[in-house]
Order: structure tokens, then C-alpha cells, then sequence
């Protein structure tokens, strides 16, 4: 890239150019780093028993991935971050586009995971060979710019007319009126996403995506009363489904009381209590957590923010947690301050998804919540899943450089 | 400010109704991106925080340790309980590590993989068949590792699929643990095939002393030293901590804390198997030979110092099956019993039981009550009426007091009045002994005569002695359960003249036998009553002693003189009185014979006291028969026909036990003169030699002669040079051309007395070897057995041991 002097750049490329957010860099980079040391400690002991063929007993084996994971994730967040976000607002439907297809494919025997852990939810990185990847990932990014470029524009959009003549038309005319039309594209494109996401299954993919597109379109202004009206359906319809399959009604009550099946699905729970439990206020020290030792079923995924607390202790745990909660509040200061609507809905998205993710993770490990299955950014393990969630890093930094510096009086 | 920002990057007004639109929903996305803001960065914190403080804060203590009781595996190290050896240093009890096999059936099944190779889930029949085949496959192979397992019982063990704990075997041992330990490692069947550890005592001498060693169950030490020494034995177990992973297996950077076992002490016991078994096999053959009925028991000790060397009590056990009862006569009297019972619950069946249930009630309490006796010595536990046993310590009272002296005489006309009992009481020989010196009177166990000096020394002398014996108190033995007879004997204040006089023959009181040995000891150790052991040390595993037993002297109970002069009497008992059918040649054995009647109809407990060599006895042994069965002709003569008493019964058994315990103990023998014609003597070699020649080589080895044939030359010669011959016999010689029979039937000497046996014998080419008494001379003495049976042929010159047997009148005389 052939750098062009400062007075040839054009308004929109010098924003480009402005200084990225520190304090939201070095949280992400420090989440990093802790998050490296933790996965590290966490899966030695279980790479260490393992005798597949995959791992052959190596304790690196976990650990030097997640890392060459890590330093490509960086080197992605950067990237992206030089890149001007503006150019993804014309690019968030093809995007969109792809993460459907892949989303497609991955059903497809391109697709796996089948065997290993009954869902088709990976996929290899050029089809046939590379690293495997989840497809829903990228579907979360896609759909949250999908989302924020359209709102974006939603302020300068006409309202759609009708012809009065017909019902059909006035019918038309009345859902535009009460804010309901405006939100059929949006509706369509969640329920294909979410709809080929759980066919995989994969139910906390769903989630995870209903709450970052759910988060751009509240925060895009559209009527409350939707959204309650949404909430309203979505718990009727989670009570009905509680209340009158027994499966859920199992792991309520198992959320209630892992003891009631100590060997079987209550044991994580109790398992990820117990390394918590064990580590009281200050932990067993770093490297020192025995529930690692295939206590805890593949503690390098889900379940790691566990062995966090059993070896640096409630303190080392409340730092992780205050670590995430600055990252969010930097990134929801910076939504606040974005150059524009779509760096603002942009910036939303995937600070909540990152919220989220971390509130069902960590609730689910103190039991707080029923089980889900999903993992702790930036410390489980996963190298694309790393990558991914740097490269959206990337973007909100991205956003964060066109944000005009305050005036000095 | 925001506004500010918002003019300069799009504030482009366009439409005008636009742009209040615009205003409006930047002012709506900044407050629900504030909200938002609150919800995620801080809200949403508040229950993670306090979920978080509340596990591992709260629930700290609670969860941890279930987390450190699922991560530490806790190993017991058992601490090896420690042998039990005999005086000679033989083991007696030992422990050995032992193996339980475990089954889970429910984790068997669970090993059958769900899914097949490709890792689909398999149908549920299918995957059903797989575990039954699994199932038929561990169960052929228990059978083949394990021998000697019940086929249907090993089927329905794997089956059980609810349970998780199926005891395959017990008690495998090193080597055939080796081989499942393989068969575990090889199938791959850790998860639901184990083996636990655990220790078995092993008694190599099984019954031997099984009362006085014991045996131990899950508990420890249950009966005799096993019980008594158990905190000794036992040692303490010791632990290792360590942590493991999930799987079960050490952490790579496991920590461990070891605590040692401390291993139990060793025992190394004053009792000595050989003579423990000599005692035991008296005792067996006089319970086969005089029918007895309950049993019987007997104790060996070294009088000087109280050392028990046997204790022994029949019926007996195997402690290494201690529950099971193995004496026939006790297992006869179980089903007996258990059918006296049935009977009696059935006619008093107030619970309305059916048959079955009542049979079972029945059978139970029986055998209760038979592994209850069978674990029970009665040398020790129960207590008996020493019966005339106990004259020799009245007699050694009262030379203590010298209110008698060997020169006394005392009267016996078969029965004596005492002021306060309606009847005489009689003597055992009803027709009386006449004028007696004091040693006779011994010797003839007369009763009149000890009412007399039992009366010479009076109720406060009598009870000073009596408690000063032990009779009173317990001998302090390290054996458990020693019997109390407190209840049995009168207090001293309500002592009458009559309770003196019977007492004074050693009825109408209970003593227990060891009490009773230890006071007989007292009569002629020199007067000293010792405190008996059974340990004799202490060590550790290693050998070095800890502790050892130091004879332990209670009290000097009478003097040295007196208590020499009692046991010169009482060896005249077996020389020449009723304890005549101790004697073995070459030993002086003293002692005393006893019957003493029970309240029980029919049941009369024989024994005999006797020690040896008198003038300095090395051990003492007491033997007692309980119950030998009345014959229903004759309820004085048992079933075996020999009359009923200690004297006929008990005496000619522990005679040839003293002699092999003084011959085991190396004690020289010394023969009288009388005693040693007899002794046997090598034959000269007289073959080629003149008739006179032979004649003065024969006389020099107290041997007579007869001749067979004419001659001057003995041309052949029975028995042949070398044999032993007793003294006194006769060798034949052959002269000239007469040629020695090869064969002869033996007569029956049966019956005879001893010249008549002896002679009939010798006519007929035989020799006679005698034994059992040491006179020969009264009709009473009779050739009762002989080692080769009349009408049989044997080699001429074969020597014939001759049993003989003197009928002694001392039988018990009923005072109760």
C-alpha cells in the first residue's frame, strides 16, 4: 500500500488515520495475555492424560495452537482496524450473503463434528484442509454490520406508501404506520440465520446471535414495544417449553440441585463449583489447580473461568471480571462516541456479544444459570473462535480512530 | 458534547423533517446505548460477583473438602500383626497379605461402548446382546482364573446389574493374586474387576492351643491371647495421602503425606507346641477310650515358675475356621440339642411360627451355644470340684501347722459322723482302710482321715489356707474370661463344721483348674504360690525383646521343709497308692487323683495332679476328664469298663504323659533298684560260646537262661545278639543240632498277674516287657493289654509289651 502524503488524503481517509483507543487496545491485549496463561494452565493437565492420536500426552499441544491463534488474531485486529469501517457498510450484504452460504455448507458433508459432539458446526478453513471453523461465528459479525449499516440508513428512509384503494394496501399502510413493516427484512434474515444455526444444532450460537442483532436493533431506536412484545413471546414460549418437556424440566431441576445426578449431568456443575470453591479468596497459585486433573471435563473450554478462581482465587477471578467489564464499558464509551450511527450500532453489537457470551459463561459455571455451552472470549480454547473475536476487536478499534479528537481550548 | 460531535461528522441537514427525526433517535440511541452500558459493564457484574463470593467464599469449606475427598486417595497401610511363637520359637500365628476379588456388575455392563467404531450410537438391543455376551465372557473367565468357584453363583453375580459390589472370592493369596492382577491388566477390566487387600492369621498348628491363642475376626483378637494381646499384636495402621486425577491415577506433581505403620509385637509364648500336643492327644485318647461325654482339659506348667507349657480344653477349634465346629461329639450334641429345642419351641409356640422357622430358631440357638463351648477353655473359664485333688493341700496345711506328722495314725472304718450332717460320710473303700500312717492315708485317698485332719486344723486355719492356696482370688494369667468363683466357695464367717469336713476332701466348692494347679504348685515348689503367664516375651518383629515375663512369686504360702515333706508323701501316692497307674518306670512322679461328683446326675469329672521328678519337680500336670459315661449295669464302671475315678482313669493317662514331656524336656530318667532289673539290657552274643561261658556273660546282664537240645556249645540263640530284652528275662539257648522255630502264636496273657503273664510268655518263646504300675505284686494288678493279641503269630523271641493295671478304690463319695 503505497502511502499517500497527509494533504492528498481525503477528509473520510485522514479519519482513518486517527489514533486508535489505548485503553480499549490494552484491555483487549491484556484479556489476551491472561487469557493465554490461564488456557495454558488449565489444559496441561489434560493434554498431559490425553493419549489420542490428536494430542499424544504432548501439555503443549493446547497451548502452542492458542497461541499461534493468538499472535495471527492480533496481527487481524490490526489489520482490521487500518481498514476504513465506513467501506463495510456496502460490504455487510455480501457478507451476510457468505455467512448464509457458509452457514449452508457446513450441513453439507464439507461440514463435521457429527461424531465428536453430535452437532455439524465446523468447518475447514479452504473447504477441504485448514483449521476448522465455525461458520456461526462469522454469522454473528455479519449479521450485526448487516443490521448496523441498514438502521444506519434508517433515519433518511422514506416511509413506504401504499395504495389506499385496496385492503391489502391499507392493511400495508397501517403495519408501516405502527413501525411493523420496517422490521420484516430483518426478521427474514434472523430467522434463516438462526433457523440453519439450529440445524446444526447449535443452541447457543442462536442465542448469542438473537442477542447481538437484538441488542443493534434496540439500540437503533426501533419502538419499544416490540421489543417487549418479542420478550413477552420468547419467555411465553420458553416457560410453555419448560414447564412441558421433560428434558427441561431435568436440567431445571438439575440447575436447581446438580447433586440430584452427581455422575451424570450434574457433574460439571458440581465439578466447576468445587475447583471455585477450592480456591477461596486468594487460590491455590497459579499452575496449582488439582480439579484440572480430569475433574473438570475439558477444562481448556467452557469450563476454564473455574480453574481462573481454584488457582488465583475469588481476587484473581473478580480481576478477570473487572478486566471484561472495563473492555465493555470502554467499548459501549466508544459506541457512544462514534463518528456515526453505524459505528455506534456496530460497536453495540459486539460489545453486547461479547457481554453476553461472558455473562452465560461465567453464570453458568457458578450455576447461576442452567448449563448452555458457551465459551469465555479470549480464554478458551478455540484458535479461530480467537481470531473472530480479535477481528472484531479489530473493528471497534477501527471505528475508534475516526472518532474526532476534543477540541482544546 | 455528543451534539458537537454529531454536527461535525454528518450534521448535513437534508430534509427538514429529517432532521428532527434525526435528533430525536441520536438522542434515543444514546440512551438506550447508556442503558445498555449499565446493564453489561455493571449490572450484569453484580450476580456473577456475588454467585462467585458465594461459592467460593460461602460454600468454600463445604465444596473443598468434597473436592479433596474426590482428589485424595487415601491408603491405608495395615500394619502386619505380629506372630505368635512357641517357647521353641515355632510360629503358632502368623498373618499373610490376602485378596478379595470384587465384581461390579453394574460398571461391567457400563464398559460395554454404546457406540461402535465409528462412533454411532449402536440400538439399544444391539447394544444389549453385546453386554450379555460380555457378561458370558467374564463369567467363563472368573471360572478358569478362579478354581473352584460355583458356576451359578458367578453367573448370577455378573448379572446383578443394580449392584456395584459382588464378592467374587475371599482370602486368594500372593500367587493367584498375581495371576488376576494380569488377567485384570490384559482385558482391560479395572473398571469393573478389583482386587482388596486385606490379611488372614494363618495357624499353622491349626486346633493346637486353640482357646489359649484365639483366633481373630474382622474386629481383631477375639478370644484368648489373640484378645488379651491384641493392642500389643495389632500395631497401627499407617496412611499415605496422596492426590489423584480424575481417572485415579497420581498427579504429575502429586504431593503425598506418609504416616508408617507401626507393626504389632510379637509374642513368643512360654507354651510349647510339642508338649501342648502330647497333652492334647492325652487327652483325645482318653475321651475316645472312657467314652466321655463333655470334654475334657488339662494344663502343664513349670512349677517353679508358673509357666504355663500346655493349656488345652476339648472340644477344640481350628482358629483358621473358627466358626465352624469340628469335634464330632460336640457337632452329635449340637443336632441333639438343636432337636430338643425344635421340640420344645414347638410346644410352646406363641408367635405362631411355621416349622421351618421354628427348626431354624432351634438350629441356631444350638449352634450358638456349641461354638460358644468349643471357644471356651474350660482350664481356664469354668470352674470344677477339685475333688481329692485338694487333699494335698489340706495335707500341706496342716504339716504346715504341724497339726499331723508322718508318724500319725489315723483310723478308717469306711465312713465317718460329723456333727451336723445326718449321714456318715463314707470312704471310697466302703469297707474302710483300718489303722493308716498319715503317708497311707494319702495313698489310699482316704476321706475319714482328712475330715480328721481337716478338722485338726479348724475353720479359720483351714480358710487362712485356703485363700493363702489362691483358692479365692484369681491366679492374674494373661489369658481373657478367667472364671470367678466367688459364688462357689462359703464366705469364712458362714463356714460350718460340715462344709470343713467335705472341704477337706475337696468337695462341695468350685475352684477353676488353673486355680487349682497353681495352689497344688505352691504344695511342691517349696511353697511358693506363682503367678502363671503364657507369654513369656515380648520383641519386636525384628527380635529384640521388649518385655519378659520375670516369675512372679504371689505369696510364700507354707514352708520349704513342709512343702518338701508333703511331696514325698504325695509321690508315694503313684508309688504305691491310688495314683499307682502314673508310675513310669525311671521317673518319680507324686501326685494325687481326683473325682469329684457335679450336681449334674451321671456326670463325674476324673483327673489326676502329678508331678515330676518329685524330689525337684520341673512340671506339673493337671488332666481331668469330664463326664466319662456310667455304664447302665453299673453307674460306678463306665461304658469302656474301667471303674470311674481319677485314679482309674485319669492316672494311667498322665503317667505316660509326664514321662514324654520329662523325656521331651531331656530330663534323665533314674531307675530304682527294683526298677531297674527290669530295665531292658542289650542279649550278650553267646552263639559259639560254651554253656558256661554264656551262662556267666547272661548272669552278668541280670538275664536267666533255658536250654533247648544237648551240648556244650550254644549253637544258636534267642533273641538274637544286640536285642534289648527287660531284665530278668529269659534267654533260650540252643545246643547242639537244635534248630530255633521261626514263629509261635502268642499266648493271652490277659487277665494274668505278672508272674503268670511273664512266665506263659517265656514257655512259649515270647518276652514280657511291663508297664503301667510299679508293683507288680498285688492281685489287684492285673495284665490288662498286650501288644501283640493272644492267638497271633510272631517271630519267636519278640518281645510283648504287657499292659498292667491296678484297680484303685478311689472313687467320689456323694456328700451333696
Amino acid at each position: 500500500m503505497a502511502r499517500k502524503p497527509i494533504r492528498d488524503l481525503t477528509l473520510e481517509e485522514q479519519l482513518a488515520r486517527g489514533p486508535l483507543d489505548l485503553p480499549f487496545l490494552m484491555l483487549v491485549a491484556l484479556l489476551t495475555g491472561v487469557g493465554l496463561i490461564m488456557m495454558f494452565s488449565a489444559s496441561y493437565a489434560s493434554a498431559y492424560y490425553d493419549s489420542s492420536d490428536m494430542v499424544r500426552n504432548n501439555p503443549m499441544y493446547y497451548i502452542q495452537r492458542q497461541s499461534a491463534f493468538a499472535l495471527m488474531g492480533l496481527a487481524a485486529m490490526y489489520i482490521v482496524s487500518r481498514y476504513n469501517y465506513q467501506n463495510l457498510r456496502k460490504w455487510s450484504p455480501i457478507l451476510l450473503a457468505g455467512a448464509i452460504l457458509l452457514l449452508v455448507l457446513v450441513l453439507t458433508p464439507l461440514g463435521y463434528g457429527k461424531k465428536t459432539v453430535g452437532a455439524q458446526r465446523w468447518m475447514k478453513m479452504f473447504l477441504v484442509a485448514g483449521p476448522g471453523f465455525q461458520p456461526s461465528e462469522i454469522a454473528k459479525v455479519a449479521v450485526i454490520l448487516f443490521f448496523a449499516a441498514r438502521l444506519s440508513k434508517r433515519d433518511t428512509e422514506k416511509k413506504k406508501k401504499f395504495t389506499r384503494r385496496t385492503t391489502t394496501g391499507r392493511c400495508l399502510n397501517w403495519l408501516e404506520k405502527v413501525g411493523f413493516l420496517e422490521l420484516v427484512p430483518y426478521g427474514a434474515v434472523l430467522a434463516v440465520v438462526i433457523g440453519l444455526v439450529l440445524l446444526e444444532p447449535h443452541m447457543s450460537g442462536s442465542i448469542l446471535i438473537l442477542v447481538g442483532a437484538g441488542a443493534v436493533v434496540f439500540v437503533s431506536g426501533i419502538s419499544l414495544k416490540w421489543f417487549i412484545g418479542a420478550a413477552a413471546g420468547v419467555g411465553g414460549l420458553l416457560a410453555l417449553v419448560i414447564r412441558f418437556t421433560s428434558y427441561m424440566t431435568a436440567r431445571i431441576n438439575l440447575w436447581r440441585d446438580p447433586w440430584l445426578d452427581p455422575r451424570g449431568d450434574g457433574y460439571q456443575t458440581i465439578q466447576s463449583l468445587y475447583a471455585i470453591a477450592s480456591g477461596g479468596l486468594m487460590g491455590l497459585g497459579l499452575g496449582n489447580s488439582r480439579q484440572k486433573f480430569l475433574y473438570i471435563p475439558e477444562p481448556q473450554n467452557d469450563f476454564l473461568f473455574p480453574i481462573v478462581v481454584e488457582e488465583l482465587g475469588l481476587v484473581g477471578g473478580l480481576l478477570v471480571l473487572l478486566l471484561f467489564a472495563l473492555l465493555i464499558l470502554r467499548g459501549y464509551w466508544l459506541a457512544l462516541h462514534a463518528r456515526d450511527k453505524f459505528g455506534t450500532l456496530t460497536i453495540v453489537g459486539i460489545i453486547t456479544l461479547l457481554a453476553g457470551q461472558v455473562f452465560l459463561n461465567i453464570g453458568v459455571v457458578t450455576n447461576l444459570i442452567p448449563n448452555t455451552g458457551i465459551s469465555l472470549p479470549f480464554f478458551s480454547y478455540g484458535g479461530t473462535a480467537l481470531m473472530i473475536q480479535l477481528a472484531e476487536m479489530g473493528i471497534v478499534l477501527s471505528i475508534s480512530r475516526q472518532i474526532p479528537a476534543p477540541r482544546k481550548d | 458534547m455528543r451534539s458537537k460531535y454529531e454536527r461535525g461528522s454528518e450534521g448535513r441537514p437534508s430534509v427538514p423533517s429529517n432532521d428532527t427525526r434525526g435528533t430525536r433517535s441520536k438522542r434515543s440511541i444514546f440512551r438506550r446505548t447508556v442503558f445498555l452500558m449499565a446493564v453489561c459493564g455493571v449490572l450484569m457484574f453484580i450476580p456473577l460477583a456475588w454467585k462467585l463470593w458465594d461459592v467460593a467464599i460461602v460454600h468454600h469449606e463445604e465444596y473443598q473438602s468434597r473436592a479433596s475427598d474426590q482428589q485424595t486417595l487415601d491408603h491405608e497401610i495395615a500394619a502386619s500383626r505380629g506372630k505368635i511363637y512357641d517357647a521353641k520359637g515355632d510360629v503358632m500365628a502368623m498373618s499373610a497379605t490376602v485378596y478379595t476379588l470384587i465384581l461390579s456388575p453394574n460398571d461391567l455392563r457400563k464398559s460395554v461402548p454404546n457406540k461402535d467404531q465409528d462412533g454411532e450410537m449402536l440400538e439399544d438391543d444391539v447394544w444389549e446382546g453385546e453386554v450379555a455376551a460380555k457378561q458370558e465372557k467374564v463369567a467363563a473367565d472368573l471360572l478358569q482364573l478362579v478354581p473352584g468357584l460355583d458356576p451359578e453363583r458367578v453367573d448370577a453375580q455378573v448379572h446383578a446389574i443394580k449392584y456395584s459390589y459382588r464378592e467374587i472370592k475371599k482370602n486368594i493369596e500372593e500367587e493367584e493374586k498375581e495371576v488376576i492382577q494380569r488377567y485384570i491388566v490384559d482385558n482391560k477390566a479395572a473398571s469393573y474387576l478389583y482386587l482388596i487387600e486385606g490379611s488372614k492369621r494363618y495357624y499353622p498348628y491349626s486346633g493346637l492351643a486353640s482357646q489359649a491363642l484365639g483366633y481373630v475376626n474382622a474386629e481383631g483378637g477375639a478370644v484368648g491371647i489373640e484378645a488379651m494381646y491384641n493392642d500389643v499384636l495389632e500395631g497401627s495402621p499407617g496412611r499415605v495421602v496422596t492426590t489423584k486425577t480424575a481417572a485415579g491415577t497420581e498427579m504429575y506433581n502429586s504431593y503425598s503425606q506418609y504416616v508408617d505403620a507401626v507393626d504389632g509385637y510379637d509374642l513368643h509364648l512360654s507354651i510349647d507346641a510339642t508338649i501342648q500336643s502330647y497333652l492334647e492327644n492325652t487327652l483325645e485318647e482318653g475321651i475316645i477310650e472312657y467314652d466321655v461325654q463333655n470334654g475334657a482339659f488339662g494344663v502343664v506348667m513349670d512349677p517353679n515358675t508358673g509357666a504355663v507349657l500346655g493349656i488345652a480344653s476339648s472340644p477344640d477349634f481350628d482358629p483358621n475356621n473358627y466358626s465352624k465346629i469340628t469335634d464330632s461329639i460336640l457337632n452329635t450334641k449340637m443336632e441333639e440339642n438343636a432337636a430338643a429345642l425344635f421340640e420344645k419351641y414347638k410346644a410352646d409356640n406363641t408367635e405362631n411360627l411355621t416349622d421351618e422357622e421354628l427348626l431354624k430358631k432351634a438350629e441356631d440357638q444350638a449352634y450358638y451355644s456349641a461354638v460358644n463351648t468349643q471357644w471356651r477353655s474350660k482350664a481356664l473359664n469354668d470352674t470344677y470340684e477339685p475333688g481329692s485333688t485338694f487333699k494335698a493341700l489340706v495335707l500341706a496345711a496342716a504339716l504346715e501347722e504341724g497339726v499331723v506328722s508322718e508318724s500319725d495314725t489315723f483310723y478308717c472304718s469306711g465312713s465317718v459322723q460329723v456333727p451336723g450332717y445326718p449321714k456318715p460320710i463314707k470312704c471310697s473303700k466302703t469297707t474302710g482302710h483300718g489303722s493308716q500312717t498319715l503317708s497311707e492315708a494319702v495313698g489310699h485317698s482316704c476321706n475319714p482321715a482328712f475330715v480328721e485332719i481337716g478338722q485338726r486344723l479348724g475353720i479359720e486355719r483351714f480358710y487362712d489356707y485356703f485363700e493363702g492356696f489362691g483358692m479365692k482370688e484369681p491366679t492374674g494369667i494373661d489369658l481373657p474370661g478367667e472364671g470367678s468363683n466367688r459364688k462357689l466357695v462359703w464366705e469364712r464367717d458362714v463356714m460350718s463344721g460340715v462344709d470343713l469336713a467335705v472341704a477337706s476332701f475337696g468337695q462341695r466348692f468350685q475352684v477353676s483348674p488353673l486355680q487349682m494347679i497353681c495352689g497344688f504348685s505352691a504344695v511342691i515348689n517349696g511353697g511358693k504360690l506363682m503367678k502363671p503367664y503364657v507369654v513369656q516375651s515380648v520383641s519386636t518383629q525384628d527380635g529384640t525383646i521388649i518385655q519378659n515375663t520375670e516369675p512372679e512369686i504371689i505369696r510364700q504360702v507354707v514352708s520349704r521343709e513342709s512343702s518338701r515333706r508333703a511331696s514325698e508323701i504325695l509321690e508315694k501316692v503313684v508309688s504305691e497308692g491310688t495314683g499307682g497307674n502314673a508310675y513310669v518306670a525311671g521317673y518319680r512322679i507324686g501326685g494325687k487323683t481326683g473325682s469329684s461328683e457335679t450336681t449334674e446326675e451321671g456326670r463325674t469329672i476324673v483327673s489326676f495332679m502329678g508331678f515330676a521328678p518329685a524330689e525337684n519337680p520341673q512340671v506339673i500336670v493337671l488332666i481331668a476328664y469330664d463326664k466319662p459315661q456310667e455304664s447302665a449295669a453299673n453307674p460306678k464302671v463306665g461304658t469302656c469298663g474301667t471303674f470311674i475315678s481319677g485314679g482309674n482313669m485319669a492316672a494311667p493317662k498322665a503317667g505316660p504323659l509326664i514321662a514324654k514331656i520329662l523325656d521331651y524336656m531331656g530330663v534323665e530318667k533314674e531307675y530304682t533298684a527294683e526298677e531297674s532289673a527290669a530295665v531292658d539290657v542289650s542279649t550278650p552274643r553267646l552263639t559259639g560260646k560254651s554253656l558256661a561261658d554264656a551262662q556267666s556273660a547272661l548272669s552278668k546282664s541280670n538275664l536267666g537262661f533255658r536250654t533247648i537240645g544237648s551240648g556244650d556249645t550254644v549253637t544258636s540263640q534267642i533273641p538274637a545278639a544286640g536285642a534289648p530284652v527287660p531284665g530278668g528275662s529269659t534267654v533260650i539257648l540252643y545246643l547242639g543240632d537244635a534248630v530255633p522255630q521261626e514263629k509261635g502264636i502268642v499266648p493271652d496273657v490277659t487277665g494274668l498277674n505278672y508272674e503268670a503273664a511273664r512266665k506263659r510268655l517265656e514257655s512259649a518263646g515270647f518276652f514280657m516287657r511291663a508297664s503301667g504300675v510299679s508293683t507288680y505284686y498285688g492281685n489287684t494288678t492285673t495284665a490288662e493289654s498286650q501288644s501283640v493279641s493272644g492267638g497271633e503269630e510272631a517271630a519267636i523271641g519278640t518281645v510283648v509289651n504287657v499292659g498292667f493295671f491296678n484297680v484303685m478304690e478311689d472313687g467320689s463319695v456323694g456328700v451333696w
